[in-house]
């Protein structure tokens, strides 16, 4: 495989484990429960050149840079993380404003989905986000440990298309079934759940409510949640000139960071960390809602387990699912 | 399909210094392909990202009217790091505009009754997008009486001064400037906006106004317009964010549910209502 596509897939480094290229000394590891990093990556990277420049006698001269993106596989994500690209999806390919960077990459790259069947971290909640741990949401091709073999189903052309590299064996109907037994074990394996879906109509009503100064305060302003987040996907733009040459770049952002919303005059809309963490709530769990009629998030479980002062997002959903709803 | 981050070359065609303090100049560009001046199709309201090499960009509104053809203007005071670089520029450079970003002022609904156009200190560029629009031959009768009330601080502060020498000519066109404090040669109008607009007193009748200006003004003009009955839906405005992409992507200048660049920056009273104040 490794020599048709470049391929993407859980690599450990030290003591942790990255979606990350395979070759150059990155060998694949598959004894893991998820990533650190969500592999949002691979569609769209920490940093990207967007255009590329030069300084010429009268200004500047300017090119697209919308690279040819590999035919890539990106192999091994989990299933929550393979419902996070139809929630990018949503806002990157849009009918007005694609987003070509993103979309090259995404329509290159064919993701290979490992269902989750071994008993998950305490902090993963994706059946409250609607997610399963063994689906195929997302994925072209999903593989599921049926104990010794793996069944391989082929979700869309996509996937069909890399059938050659799974060998001849058919499944038998007794796969399908060890399957759903399997499938179905794995999500009574999802203790942690959350009220995420009854939020929405509480968030409608309550911006305002003294509830917002509970959660913030501890909040160090790292950042670590968001980048680590599968759906953030909010970024920056600058400009980095060497000599007579300049790229314009983008690199991820956060919400949590003060200057994210500073204006020139040094007016901020969200002026400390209260309306920052209000403004990552509510973009999860209603105004994702509002605009694609999605829950932004994931249930991975990433920015509970590594947020260096717990802040925990279950257990906001939970207390706010204790607010009036105001109908 | 033009990639939607990537600005349009044009050359800095002329440049114009409004105001006496010389941080306000307005830039007119001309398109370096004369073919992108189609695609940059715009509607008085909406906005463009202007783009210089090595400092990046920042969003301004559309400061002329889609009826001057061959040239789009922008209104720019110097305040960060584009704006400055941009202020430093001579005429001839190319730089890059994107663009045109976000809705627009409503015009099929403006069309047919009576416009109350007010502006305060340097807000005023999208409105002179709108006023001349509307004033243009071809506009003009698809548009009842025509209101403008425009301050600034000082004469000195004013802009378009030439054009609004003619205006003030029109008979088509109820014009009152007015300067917070004048000097020696002011023969107009002194007083802020608020107590013009009392005094002007526009009626509500089949009338929308259309109202820019600093917080400030805003406050206390709004006050104004209820009381002479405007609905929250008759009351235009435009908001201000941060921004990046200009396209709904970057996340930085939401409100609520709604993008300012995108889903804006144009909005009623009565839109705002329904949205968080958290701009």
């Amino acid at each position: 495989m490794t020599e048709d596509f470049m391929v993407w897939a859980p690599v450990k480094k030290e003591d942790n484990v990255f979606i990350a290229p395979l070759g150059n000394k990155n060998e694949p590891f598959f004894s893991y429960l998820n990533s650190k990093n969500a592999p949002k990556n691979v569609f769209f990277p920490h940093t990207e050149t967007m255009m590329k420049y030069t300084r010429t006698e009268k200004g500047m001269a300017f090119s697209s840079e919308v690279k040819k993106a590999d035919k890539s596989i990106l192999f091994g994500v989990r299933p929550c993380d393979a419902h996070s690209f139809v929630l990018l999806d949503k806002l990157f390919d849009q009918e007005k404003y694609k987003d070509e960077y993103y979309i090259a990459k995404r329509q290159n790259t064919t993701v290979i989905t490992l269902a989750c069947v071994t008993p998950p971290y305490t902090s993963c909640f994706c059946t409250s986000v609607d997610g399963q741990p063994v689906s195929s949401d997302g994925a072209d091709i999903l593989l599921t440990d049926i104990g010794g073999d793996y069944l391989v189903e082929f979700i869309t052309p996509k996937g069909e298309a890399l059938a050659k590299y799974f060998g001849e064996a058919k499944a038998d109907a007794s796969a399908e079934a060890r399957k759903n037994e399997i499938a179905a074990k794995a999500k009574e394996a999802i203790k942690s759940k959350i009220p995420a879906h009854e939020v929405k109509p509480i968030l409608d009503v309550n911006f305002d409510n003294p509830f917002w100064d509970t959660i913030h305060r501890k909040c160090l302003a790292c950042g670590t949640c968001t980048y680590l987040c599968p759906t953030c996907h909010c970024f920056d733009i600058s400009d980095e000139v060497k000599g007579s040459d300049g790229v314009r770049i983008r690199s991820w952002d956060s919400c949590m960071f003060p200057l994210f919303t500073k204006e020139t005059s040094g007016h901020n809309p969200r002026p400390s960390q209260k309306e920052r963490w209000r403004q990552r709530t509510m973009h999860k769990f209603k105004y994702y809602v509002d605009m694609f009629n999605a829950i932004s998030c994931v249930g991975c479980g990433r920015c509970v387990m590594y947020c260096p002062v717990n802040i925990d997002i279950r257990k906001i959903v939970e207390d706010i699912s204790k607010l009036e709803s105001g109908s | 399909m033009q990639n939607p981050y990537i600005p349009y070359p044009v050359v800095v065609d002329k440049i114009i210094t409004e105001v006496d303090t010389k941080d306000i100049k307005t830039f007119r560009f001309k398109f370096v392909n004369p073919e992108d001046e189609k695609k940059y199709a715009y509607i008085p309201g909406q906005f463009g990202e202007l783009s210089i090499f090595g400092k990046g960009e920042c969003p301004i509104g559309i400061a002329s009217s889609p009826t001057q053809k061959g040239y789009v203007e922008f209104t720019v005071q110097k305040a960060g790091v584009v704006t400055t670089a941009l202020h430093e520029m001579e005429e001839g450079t190319i730089m890059g505009i994107r663009g045109p970003l976000g809705n627009s002022w409503p015009l099929d609904y403006l069309a047919g009754k009576n416009i109350v156009v007010v502006g305060g200190g340097f807000a005023f560029t999208t409105l002179r997008s709108l006023i001349n629009y509307m004033l243009h031959e071809d506009n003009r009768k698809r548009f009842g009486n025509i209101t403008v009330i425009y301050g600034a601080r000082n004469p000195g502060l004013l802009l378009y001064k030439d054009e609004l020498a003619e205006w003030g000519k029109r008979t088509d066109l109820n014009l009152n400037v007015t300067v917070d404090k004048g000097d020696a040669t002011w023969k107009g109008k002194e007083g802020f906006v608020p107590a013009v607009c009392k005094e002007v007193a526009p009626s509500k009748e089949n009338a929308v106004a259309v109202i820019c200006g600093p917080p400030v003004m805003i406050r206390f003009t709004l006050p104004v317009f209820f009381e002479l009955g405007f609905s929250k839906e008759n009351i235009i405005t435009s908001l201000e964010m941060r921004m990046k992409c200009g396209i709904g992507k970057c996340g930085r200048c939401n409100v609520g549910s709604k993008y300012v660049c995108k889903d804006g920056p144009v909005f009623s009273l009565a839109e705002l209502d329904k949205l968080t104040p958290e701009y």
